[in-house]
């Protein structure tokens, strides 16, 4: 096997990651799976390329490619604000829909067919706004470096791996070390009694979206860095940002982001071994064992 | 020279009226009321609406009319997560603890709406109150047994140093000689001045710690007097067994 396939596993993987915590957050706290959350991802994706696009006719030097990698600080500074703007969107969308049902106490059924209704909703608007047809945050050609063993990787590349993985360790440092970590879990396991010990379960909730979000975005954009911009590229990600968070163990960050990279990889590997046709069918195999031999996943609990 | 105005009662409820469903309400128009120090029992056959008094109490169950008041303050409309401020510490009955967060986390989870600087200093009185508690501070608590997490429950309502404590059953599923533990302990605390509300199954074991207790049966406070004497009366007997024999064994 070609030892490239280690690299574009991680690099696919890492992504998955990123969805996938955002996924499993909102899924153990909120609980329902909501599927309007790869519609982030575009969101923030389009809304970084729009503001970069903005920052670049403002002042052409935030254009200039930051030696060595493809994009000007147009990108970073535009991602920032990218984030806050899904931000944004999530708790808009949670005032407007999820956070109604939830006051009705709606069924779990209720809620996941309402985010398809918004994923529908948010991506048939971003499709409206930005056509179908696909856009780049650079047209910079990147010569991949050799990393010894065959494996080469692009400079971009590189820089989202470690992005993620400080992302990852931020976000399991935030969950394990701080207060409001403590409460995202204490309202995970049990909302009322969370409540009870005067944890605010509403604030929680916000700061849930607004986490998720703000990961969604990030890997949306370095999705569009890495491969292109669509306004299905949220779509296509659902079915391994699911794979991942299941796997993972739904509420646990590390197994969301390890069960993202063994997702990865194992369509990297497929696609060499078996054929590049069979690379979406992976997701979906990994599913459907993970729920019929181990539900908790790697690292979650298993339900009392 | 006219006496000082007594102090409002520790806790109170007026009229109230609650359930989980507004058409079918559990505590129907209950005035009850707790003298700061007391230490009072809430007694009554199954289904007589004992939880559900003390859950909206603890703002766990829709208060339809009525209200309720913490040392004078109405606090009636304020939201769970608000009750443990004004000083309302309340222990449920099942899964008062979070299993998947060890000793010290489950602590410092109820210690974190103390400001920083006092945090410390509470959770370390709350371990020289259990020691062993203490000793296992980093083990998760789903691994406790079910005496250890009705003290860790107890434990954590005591970090934040409450006025009044509410508990539901806290004598739910342990032997008798570990609900001997708990109780004794509860005794202690009431001691050292903290208001106790009590729901009880175990009436001999209640009334034996308690200062008080009120009778409800059918969502009405229907008898109340001093434990010591109660324990030997009649009509507590009565009142279980009328209800029982009015409601069969289907309540709950």
């Amino acid at each position: 096997m070609n030892p490239q396939v280690l690299i574009d596993g991680l690099m696919a993987g890492a992504l998955y990651g990123l969805g996938a915590i955002g996924v499993t957050l909102t899924y153990s706290i909120l609980r329902f799976a909501n599927f309007a959350h790869s519609e982030l991802l575009t969101f923030g994706a389009y809304a970084a390329l729009a503001l970069s696009s903005a920052l670049g006719a403002l002042s052409a030097g935030l254009l200039e490619p930051i030696a060595p990698f493809s994009f000007g600080w147009a990108l970073p500074l535009a991602g920032l604000v990218a984030v806050a703007l899904t931000g944004l969107l999530a708790l808009a969308v949670d005032a407007i829909l999820f956070g109604r049902l939830r006051h009705r106490r709606s069924s779990i059924i209720v809620m996941v067919m309402a985010s398809f209704g918004a994923a529908l909703t948010l991506r048939s608007l971003i499709e409206f706004a930005f056509t179908s047809k696909p856009a780049y945050f650079t047209r910079e050609l990147q010569i991949a470096l050799p990393l010894g063993q065959g494996m080469r990787a692009t400079p971009d590349q590189l820089l989202s791996l470690a992005l993620a993985a400080i992302l990852v360790i931020g976000v399991h440092l935030l969950l394990t070390r701080t207060a409001i970590g403590r409460s995202m879990r204490a309202v995970s396991e049990n909302q009322a009694l969370a409540g009870v010990v005067g944890v605010d379960v509403r604030r929680v909730i916000r700061v849930v979206w607004l986490l998720g979000a703000a990961l969604a975005c990030i890997a949306g954009i370095m999705s569009g860095l890495l491969v292109q911009l669509r306004p299905y590229m949220g779509f296509d990600l659902l079915l391994p940002l699911f794979a991942a968070a299941i796997l993972g163990g739904i509420g646990s960050v590390p197994g969301a982001m390890l069960a993202g990279l063994i997702v990865g990889l194992a369509e990297a590997a497929t696609v060499q071994l078996v054929g590049a046709e069979w690379r979406t069918a992976v997701a979906f195999v990994i599913l459907v064992l993970v729920l019929l031999l181990r539900p908790q996943g790697l690292l979650g609990r298993a339900q009392a | 020279m006219s006496a000082a105005p007594a102090p409002p009662p520790a806790l109170a409820t007026r009229d109230l009226v609650a359930g989980y469903e507004r058409d079918l309400p559990i505590v129907r128009g209950i005035d009850f009321s707790v003298r700061q120090g007391e230490f009072v029992v809430i007694l009554g056959p199954n289904g007589a609406g004992k939880s559900t008094l003390v859950k909206a109490i603890a703002g766990l169950v829709p208060i339809h009319s009525g209200s309720t008041h913490l040392a004078g303050e109405d606090i009636t409309l304020s939201p769970v997560q608000e009750k443990v401020r004004h000083g309302l510490a309340f222990v449920p009955q099942t899964e008062n603890i979070f299993a998947t967060l060890s000793i010290r986390e489950n602590l410092q989870l109820a210690a974190d709406i103390l400001p920083r600087g006092r945090q410390a200093a509470q959770i370390d009185e709350v371990y020289s109150l259990f020691p062993d508690l203490a000793s296992r501070r980093g083990a998760r608590a789903g691994n406790l047994s079910g005496g250890q997490r009705q003290m860790l429950a107890v434990a954590r309502a005591l970090v934040v140093k409450p006025s009044v404590l509410i508990l539901d059953e806290p004598s739910a599923g342990l032997s008798p000689k570990i609900v001997g533990e708990v109780f004794a302990r509860l005794k202690a605390l009431n001691g050292a001045g903290i208001t106790i509300v009590l729901v009880e199954q175990n009436v001999k074991a209640a009334l034996a710690v308690a200062d008080r207790a009120v009778i409800l049966v059918e969502g009405k406070l229907r008898h109340e007097g001093p434990a010591a004497t109660l324990s030997s009366d009649p009509i507590v007997g009565e009142l279980y067994l009328g209800a029982r024999a009015r409601q069969g064994e289907n309540g709950r």
